[in-house]
């Protein structure tokens, strides 16, 4: 899942967490990192030297990756998206920035774009799991994910993905919409936790603990709810393709990665419009 | 076991104890029920007025477009299921949920109204305040009130019929609600809908009163008092009592197809013995502008000069058509079953507008007529008595008394069918959605209309019965809202049910 992994990194980012990140990605089962740059506009002051690349990569390789570099231009999510495919890595690790929600809106995120446009799944850290210190390690069994699905075709596939992070505790998480009349309310219901049970079952080789919950409402809501409730290390989600209002109104990927305490896991799904 | 009485009848419960307590205040305080009243509608009129017509024009659009949408083709009731009526009988009766005592009180009298006290914009007593009268006595009369209705009938049709619940406002909600549509939200949405319907109806049978009284007055010169229009109501409400308690709705039931007939047959004395080709002209070119105009006139409040006018009109109608729709909403549902959307939604929009576009040509439009010949003066009539004109009005054609007659025969009938469709409805909502009601309740609600309607009458007379009309109403647009929602979720859940 994490075997090769791209990591973007921008000027100014301290080896010190490079190196922290490169401990997370090996406990995650990471062996090598492609550490990507995507060059902006030439600096007064630095002029185009990518020489601060250098120490970056020593850090990741202090945490026992190997690493290649390389560069990119043009719009920075686009760049990314394209190295990934480019250098078949299996996934985009990203280090969520705080940012002031007017400056989200007005300027973006690169994060929020990542997640739109990558073909390879994007994981964000977010403030969970906590990124280790110098002389502990994340541990791998004490993580908890959250897998959120609605067993369509993009959200089934992220399950070979969630079996991977083989974590202490899982919890399979379906949000839906209530049903129009009680009858078909109770039916959805069986359904659905036939289903839930089903997946569970496929899960519990896996992880220490499986769980799985119903809910009525919105996914978005339902899921931040639901991560906080269990204190989720990791939420894991299928990309859709996006509905016509999500352009304007931001659709549940957004939504969670935008809130959300815990990471995300985003895997897309081959086939949309923007994920083929 | 009071307490599972209190549970069980919790909807008839609370709404009859707000109907109580309306009517203590309203007898014991009357001043005190027009200042509160009065209050509440300023409110509502300074703040959401422009709510009023955009939820409607809303409502328009939603119809049209579910009946043009891939949903159009559902059957409100199973799918192999077949109309309970011909399509005939059906629209007969579609006919006679539209007609009612409001055709009658303001067929002649609005468009005179409007003709003489035209907006700030517009000179009265010209052609061009006549054609003004005319597009919008069809637009307040026209597609909209239907939407309004159909809105209503197609969320209880669909969700009772398709989903086997009970044919109760709340029930529509369960989407949003769930379990709680049982418990007191959905409790709350049922006494809204009761509330509405109260008020709603108790206009009409006000204006009703109000009418009968005149024209017995104008014919047999009895006093004019407004003694006389509750001595009236109790009659007619006596009436209406010995039909529920002997049992004879089948009675009634004739009475009110009698009633149809004798408008239609009324109706068409007055287009043959009328300026005929006049009055056709009238209907294709009102037709033609209302069909033109008709999104300006939707959505035109006319903030800058002529913004009183619209509320008084335009809003007043919205009101009164809203605190109806649980009351028609509930009837035209009960008739459809075995309909498509698309066959339900384009019938009940095209033919009784069709007809009420007629009877506002006919009507309004001999009196329009009238009004050009010297000496007659009917909008001067219509300006200090509405509920008089009609009466006026006949006396311009020959057998003038019979006429007469045969108008108070049609109101009085109207009055009690009225009545008894209302209480069968308020009772019905009242009994978890149950057709099967105990007589207490009919007899309860029975009374408490006419009462209400007498309070009103006294209290302010016609402006509080418009008052009543549009506070009742304004929360249950609001839950007409919210069904437009619940029913989109209820279609686009159909492949997911099947």
């Amino acid at each position: 899942m994490f075997e090769k992994t791209l990591v973007p990194v921008a000027s100014g980012e301290r080896p010190g967490e490079l190196r922290k990140i490169g401990s997370i990605l090996k406990s995650l089962g990471s062996g090598s990192v492609c550490l990507f740059h995507v060059n902006e506009a030439v600096s007064f002051f630095r002029g185009s030297d990518l020489s601060w690349l250098g120490p970056l990569a020593q850090a990741l390789e202090d945490a026992g990756l190997s690493v290649e570099m390389k560069t990119g231009t043009g719009h920075i999510a686009s760049a990314i998206a394209e190295a990934a495919l480019m250098e078949g890595v299996d996934a985009v690790y990203m280090k969520a920035k705080r940012r002031w929600h007017l400056e989200t809106m007005l300027l973006g995120s690169v994060s929020r774009d990542l997640l739109r446009l990558s073909d390879v799944p994007v994981f964000v850290h977010k403030l969970r799991p906590r990124l280790p210190d110098e002389e502990d390690r994340l541990g791998r069994e004490d993580l908890i994910v959250l897998y959120a699905t609605d067993f369509d075709a993009a959200s089934v596939r992220p399950l070979p993905s969630v079996m991977e992070f083989q974590g202490a505790r899982c919890h399979v998480l379906h949000v839906r919409r209530r049903m129009a009349d009680p009858a078909t309310e109770r039916r959805r219901k069986e359904a659905v936790d036939g289903e839930l049970h089903a997946v569970a079952e496929d899960l519990r080789p896996y992880f220490g603990w499986v769980t799985s919950e119903q809910r009525i409402g919105n996914p978005g809501v339902e899921a931040l709810r639901v991560s906080d409730q269990i204190s989720a290390d990791v939420i894991v989600l299928g990309r859709k393709t996006p509905a016509f209002f999500s352009a304007p109104m931001g659709d549940t990927a957004e939504r969670v990665v935008n809130e959300s305490k815990a990471s995300i896991f985003l895997v897309p799904h081959p086939g949309t419009p923007d994920g083929s | 076991m009071v307490r599972d009485y209190l549970r069980r009848e919790a909807v008839f419960v609370v709404s009859s104890a707000i109907i109580l307590f309306f009517i203590a205040i309203g007898a014991a305080r009357p001043d005190l029920l027009d200042a509160v009243s009065s209050a509440i509608h300023t409110v509502i009129l300074d703040h959401f007025s422009w709510l009023y017509l955009i939820s409607s024009f809303f409502f328009l659009l939603f119809v049209v477009g579910l009946a043009l949408s891939k949903f159009g083709t559902i059957k409100l009731g199973h799918d192999a299921e077949r109309p309970q009526y011909s399509f005939f009988g059906w629209i007969a009766m579609l006919f006679a949920a539209g007609m009612g005592i409001g055709l009658l009180f303001w067929g002649v009298s609005e468009p005179l109204i409007h003709y003489l006290q035209s907006p700030p914009f517009l000179t009265p007593e010209t052609p061009a305040a006549a054609e003004f009268a005319m597009t919008y006595a069809f637009f307040h009369w026209g597609i909209h009130p239907w939407a309004i209705y159909t809105v209503v009938s197609l969320s209880i049709a669909y969700f009772s019929f398709r989903r086997g619940m009970p044919a109760l406002i709340s029930s529509c909600l369960y989407p949003v609600l769930g379990g709680r549509i049982y418990g007191p939200a959905g409790n709350l949405v049922d006494v809204l809908a009761v509330f509405a319907t109260v008020f709603g109806t108790a206009t009409s049978l006000g204006f009703g009163a109000l009418q009968i009284h005149s024209g017995f007055t104008h014919l047999y010169g009895i006093s004019s008092a407004i003694s006389v229009t509750i001595g009236l109501i109790i009659i007619a409400t006596a009436l209406f009592m010995t039909s529920a308690i002997l049992g004879v709705e089948k009675g009634v039931q004739i009475l009110s197809k009698i009633n149809i007939i004798l408008a239609c047959a009324l109706l068409f004395f007055l287009l043959a013995l009328g300026p005929t080709p006049y009055l056709f002209n009238i209907f294709s070119s009102t037709l033609g502008g209302y069909i033109n105009n008709i999104i300006d006139l939707s959505l035109q409040s006319y903030p800058f000069s002529g913004n009183e006018w619209s509320r008084e009109w335009t809003v007043f109608y919205w009101a009164w058509w809203t605190s109806w729709s649980p009351f028609v909403g509930l009837f035209i549902a009960r008739i459809s079953r075995g309909r498509t959307i698309r066959e339900f939604v384009l019938s009940v929009l095209t033919v009784p507008p069709l007809f009420t576009f007629l009877w506002f040509s006919v009507f309004g439009g001999s009196a329009l007529y009238l009004e050009q010949i010297p000496g007659v003066d009917l909008a001067a009539i219509a300006g200090t008595d509405i509920s008089l004109v009609l009466f006026v009005f006949l006396e311009h054609y020959p057998f003038s008394a019979l006429l007469s007659l045969i108008a108070i025969f049609l109101l009085i009938v109207f009055f009690v069918t009225s009545v008894d469709s209302a209480t069968v409805v308020l009772s019905s909502l009242t009994s978890g959605g149950s057709m099967i009601v105990p007589l207490y309740k009919k007899v309860f609600w029975g009374l408490s209309l006419s009462t209400v309607a007498i309070i009103l009458l006294v209290t302010g007379g016609l402006s509080a019965l418009q008052v009543m009309a549009i506070t009742a109403a304004f929360p249950f647009m609001i839950v007409m809202v919210i069904l437009c929602y619940t029913l989109t979720i209820g279609l686009a859940q159909e492949s997911v049910r099947q």
